[in-house]
């Protein structure tokens, strides 16, 4: 099986606990016998790729460096992502089995790869843009839950990490619940839960792909 | 390459949605390619009452969710609008079959979605630029910093960058420093049919809705913002009435609408000046038709297709001497040039066309003809093809293939 991994943070830069998570899950991928790719940024750490622990790590910089905010620098980065993702696809003869897409930030560039080739998405929540504001509601948090409410719409399976997050994904967004997996890490069952929900989209969804 | 080569357009207006003059270069582009066998796709943004899918002339016009929900900002905007775009494009591609040739973007308000279907599909990218942020009114704030890196990106993409003068052609080079064999020069068209075709009667009454029967016509038409000089024509104006008796007639809309009333309202002048705000294709053309002389007095104009369609109409035109504008016509010969941002001069102008019939006549004449034989839309369209096939060439020898 081939994935790649869409993480806005990864080791050296950290933003939050996601990109260490994310460099864990990926090592365990690895173990488990899975092809592992990461497209991350970072401003100055390039070159094309990287290779740690037996995952390919792709590292993008931003192609437009003034920016308004957080949204808009999301928002050209999105294209460098997919242009590394794609460089990912024909590099392997198009076998990239899914996407897994840690957080909002790369969600459009997930969606148009979703449109352009048939590669499914999962969507794994860390956080809602709801709990980072605090229920904000200005035009700049209203354009970010767009982008969530985008992911929600077309992903294959949206992940999260407690019960606790399920039932808030489904309160907000309107998801039915058997579209949302809860994966604790580590809980003992962690990574063999990741490997079951990669093997069902996957599998679920050969048919689109071809 | 024995079968027909497909371009997919990416424009951000495209009619019934006219914001500049970018929807009606994209409209008659690709309906000459068409006519030329190119098979043309163009993906646009939605308009109140214009379909989704429609076939306009052999091209094929596919309007996309413009991102209607709330931005905070209009880069934010133009970002997600392109989201979308470039998501439904990649549908659209995948239906083809991927049998899209070139994507083919006009400015960087479609920047994002062309970059990001080159890369996805691997297909070269050809850049048209209409204008520049740093042209219009700089680069010194935060979000016209970041228009004009996206700019910036969108020509670094690009396997070409088209521009519609010679000088905008070296604007480009300086804003950007771009290599002189990535650009490439290609005039704006204008469709002179199109004012043939409305030589109707009952002129004179459509007249009577803007002017006295003894007041002469000074037509304006473009976007009410700074760069186009409106407020220029308006200074201008107590030194033209000192010679001849004229209502200015001012056509479109902009952000400067509330300053030039203003303006009016403080001269005086109020009864000599008439704002219409956006007018359809026909009223417009009525109005070339009945401007005794039209007026382009902008401060930075990378082009000026308005100036086209004054010349077109067979109207006497008088332009402030500046960019892309200048080229367009040779003074005495085709128009009157004029100092930019000069009142006095411009003044000079207007009047020196109002008050010699002879020599108006001798302008528009001449003017016509030069139209008919520089810009035609046909002519421009094969040029617009040969850069498509030079690219693919290109392409063809390349690693994505």
């Amino acid at each position: 099986m081939h994935v790649v991994i869409f993480c806005w943070e990864f080791p050296p830069r950290r933003v939050g606990q996601l990109a260490d998570y994310v460099r864990e899950l990926a090592a365990q991928l690895v173990k488990n016998k899975v092809e592992t790719y990461v497209v991350t940024s970072h401003d100055y750490l390039m070159g094309q790729s990287e290779e740690l622990e037996g995952v390919e790590i792709y590292r993008v910089v931003n192609p437009v460096r003034a920016h308004i905010g957080v949204l808009t620098w999301v928002l050209t980065l999105n294209q460098e992502v997919e242009r590394a993702a794609a460089s990912i696809y024909y590099d392997t003869d198009k076998r990239i089995d899914l996407i897994d897409v840690q957080d909002w930030h790369f969600i459009p560039a997930a969606v148009t790869l979703k449109k352009a080739f048939g590669l499914p998405f999962i969507y794994s929540v860390e956080s809602l843009e709801d709990h980072r504001s605090h229920g904000a509601n200005s035009l700049f948090n209203v354009a970010i839950k767009s982008i969530e409410q985008l992911g929600m719409c077309e992903a294959e399976r949206i992940v999260v990490k407690s019960e606790w997050m399920r039932d808030e994904v489904i309160k907000f967004y309107k998801v039915s619940d058997d579209m949302v997996k809860v994966i604790q890490p580590g809980s003992s069952a962690w990574i063999s839960d990741v490997l079951e929900t990669y093997i069902s989209v996957a599998e679920g969804t050969k048919w689109i792909k071809n | 390459m024995d079968k027909e080569l497909t371009v997919m357009m990416l424009t951000w207006e495209f009619p019934p949605r006219v914001v500049g003059g970018i929807s009606t270069h994209v409209y008659n582009l690709s309906r000459s390619l068409a006519k030329n066998g190119v098979k043309v796709y163009v993906v646009t943004c939605d308009f109140p009452g214009a379909p989704q899918h429609e076939v306009v002339d052999r091209v094929e016009v596919f309007r996309t969710d413009s991102s209607k929900s709330p931005s905070p900002d209009f880069v934010t905007w133009v970002y997600l609008m392109n989201m979308n775009m470039q998501m439904e494009a990649a549908m659209l591609v995948k239906r083809l079959d991927g049998r899209v040739d070139i994507f083919h973007a006009h400015d960087w308000l479609v920047a994002n979605a062309g970059i990001g279907l080159k890369h996805v599909f691997r297909k070269p990218l050809i850049a048209t630029f209409h204008s520049t942020q740093v042209g219009r009114n700089g680069a010194q704030y935060m979000n016209e910093r970041t228009i004009h890196e996206t700019e910036y990106w969108l020509t670094y993409e690009a396997w070409r960058v088209i521009c519609c003068s010679n000088y905008m052609v070296s604007h480009a080079r300086w804003a950007f420093g771009l290599p002189e064999d990535k650009l490439v020069m290609i005039p704006n068209g204008v469709n002179v049919q199109e004012y043939a075709e409305c030589k109707n009667a009952g002129l004179s009454r459509f007249r009577e809705r803007f002017a006295l029967p003894e007041e002469k016509i000074v037509l304006f038409v473009g976007r009410l913002v700074y760069e186009k000089g409106v407020h220029v024509l308006v200074k201008a104006l107590p030194k033209i009435l000192e010679g001849v008796n004229v209502k200015i007639v001012i056509v479109g809309n902009g952000y400067m609408e509330e300053k030039l009333l203003n303006l009016v309202k403080e001269m005086g002048l109020a009864h000599k000046v008439i704002f219409t705000g956006f007018v359809d294709n026909e009223t417009l053309r009525n109005l070339h038709r009945c401007a005794d002389v039209c007026v382009v007095p902008s401060l930075f104009e990378p082009f000026g297709i308005v100036a086209l369609e004054a010349m077109a109409a067979e109207s006497p035109l008088v332009i402030s001497d500046t960019g892309g504008l200048s080229e367009i016509a040779e003074h005495d010969i085709t128009g009157v040039k004029v100092y930019p941002d000069n009142p006095d001069s411009l003044a000079w102008g207007i009047t020196r066309v109002l008050l010699d019939e002879d020599y108006a006549n001798q302008l528009k004449n001449n003017a016509y003809k030069k139209v008919q034989e520089n810009h035609d839309w046909d002519k421009i369209s094969q040029r617009t093809k040969d850069v498509y096939e030079t690219v693919l060439e290109e392409y063809y020898k390349s690693f994505w293939t």
